[in-house]
């Protein structure tokens, strides 16, 4: 996957924070040429272990666990990505040079950068290390003597959690991208939508049951996202998910040609739908059921 | 920035002299009130273009200002510099009015209308944000100083930031 940015050229370099207390919650405040030139070695850092973990990244699925490093990316225009588009696309962020005083209430920080032909580049972090050395005791040599550092000193990490670029959001962190990008609160919002998407597709279920769980249980919420990520609801058989269902216990009932689910099995069946459960017989007349916590397509 | 918009008024209270301070003092005042804020203001850009401190603006409408120096002209520096100074008590109202004027200045974002701008040929615009649906753009209006004549919407910009609200464009 190829990034979309001249990085040998960039003319403009914006640092900015994110602050829970804010609102807009982001702002950029200036910074001298040096933490402008860390700034971009931060971001070339990111996209250089992205490149090291895998050259070809999976699509990112909310349901899905990962690892703390873990090169996944989401297209630019996805409903998840919204937070970061906004970001991305924000014109003229307002400039708050007090920003960095109430260093407590900072969640992330970010730069955004603009190449010569006007392309933009947006790397967020979240805040751990950046305020976390607040809180410690910093000593410096004067003289031949240490002394305590008594300024607010704010450290910048190594590289950024992820990366946006005008077609993609490439992501090193999938738990930092989900925090900086509300996508709990984003992810049950956006359970009509998936509904309505996933309905389209299986019209011989009914889903109103299935909604209403959903959007009081984020587990459920994201299952919805990742099967409605997947694009794979299309010619599902009915006959077939029935069976499905039957062999790992799935309870469901059948009415007017629908299929119903009780709440209690509402996970059951999601998971059902996202090929998270399966059953195995490798010992004739034991079969084996299981759940899967993260998998991956083979193909071929 | 909000004294050195003040400084013609200097010039012509130094040019014209008052009763009350002898001239070499009065002279050095004024020419203290023109001189530092407009050094301050040539360090200011010096040091935004050095700290290569650098925006995209994004124009969403934008209004020549020019119009603002004729309110400025009339409605601050002739009725002030018109003002006798010829008691104490009126020296001081002049200075209360001038720190407010100052203060009106500051509060209203007014403080680019500097006529160094304009003699140098530079044209204050102040440009709104443009109207999207996004809630992180940012709301409040911006002034770019620019040689360019006009400014359309949607049109990106490299600025040098002034100051939180003040936009300077070097090379158009």
């Amino acid at each position: 996957m190829n990034f979309i940015f001249d990085w040998q050229n960039v003319t403009i370099t914006e640092f900015g924070v994110g602050r829970d207390d804010a609102d807009p919650p982001f702002s950029v405040l200036p910074v001298d040429p040096e933490v402008q030139t860390a700034l971009r070695q931060m971001c070339a850092a990111t996209w250089s272990a992205m490149q090291k973990l895998t050259t070809n990244p999976p699509h990112y699925e909310p349901s899905e666990k990962y690892a703390s490093h873990e090169y996944v990316y989401l297209p630019f225009g996805d409903d998840l990505a919204e937070r970061m588009r906004q970001l991305h696309n924000a014109a003229n962020l307002p400039t708050d040079s007090s920003a960095l005083e109430q260093a407590s209430k900072i969640f992330c920080y970010f730069v955004r950068l603009t190449d010569g032909q006007g392309q933009r580049l947006t790397a967020l972090r979240r805040a751990a290390q950046f305020k976390g050395i607040l809180k410690s005791h910093l000593i410096r040599f004067v003289t031949d003597s240490l002394k305590l550092i008594e300024d607010k000193v704010f450290k910048l990490d190594v590289d950024f959690d992820l990366l946006v670029d005008s077609q993609n959001v490439h992501i090193l962190r999938p738990d930092a991208f989900g925090f900086a990008s509300q996508l709990q609160q984003a992810i049950l919002s956006a359970v009509p939508k998936n509904v309505a998407a996933i309905r389209h597709d299986l019209n011989f279920v009914e889903f109103s049951g299935i909604q209403e769980y959903a959007s009081r249980h984020t587990r459920a919420a994201r299952y919805l996202a990742s099967i409605r990520s997947q694009h794979e609801t299309k010619n599902v058989d009915k006959a077939a998910l029935k069976k499905l269902c039957k062999s790992n216990n799935v309870e469901i009932k059948e009415a007017n040609g629908k299929i119903h689910v009780e709440e209690d099995s509402v996970m059951d069946f999601l998971e059902v739908l996202d090929r998270r459960r399966y059953q195995l017989e490798l010992v004739k007349g034991s079969p084996e059921r299981f759940k899967a916590a993260s998998r991956s397509r083979l193909r071929n | 920035m909000v004294l050195s918009s003040l400084s013609p008024l200097f010039i012509f209270w130094a040019t014209r002299g008052i009763k009350l301070i002898p001239n070499c003092y009065f002279l050095a005042f004024c020419a203290f009130m023109v001189l530092v804020p407009n050094g301050f203001l040539c360090l200011r850009i010096g040091t935004a273009r050095k700290l290569q401190d650098r925006r995209d603006l994004v124009i969403g409408d934008a209004e020549d200002s020019r119009d603002h120096l004729l309110v400025y002209l009339f409605a601050m520096l002739l009725p002030l510099y018109t003002m006798e100074l010829d008691t104490w008590r009126a020296l001081l109202t002049v200075l209360e009015a001038l720190g407010f004027v100052a203060f009106l200045f500051w509060h209203l974002n007014l403080h680019y209308m500097n006529v160094m701008f304009a003699a140098f040929g530079y044209r204050v615009f102040t440009v709104h944000p443009p109207t999207d649906e996004n809630p992180l753009s940012g709301r409040t209006s911006q002034v770019l100083i620019t040689h360019r004549v006009s400014l359309s919407p949607g049109q990106h910009l490299v600025a040098y930031r002034l100051s939180d609200t003040v936009y300077f464009e070097v090379n158009p």
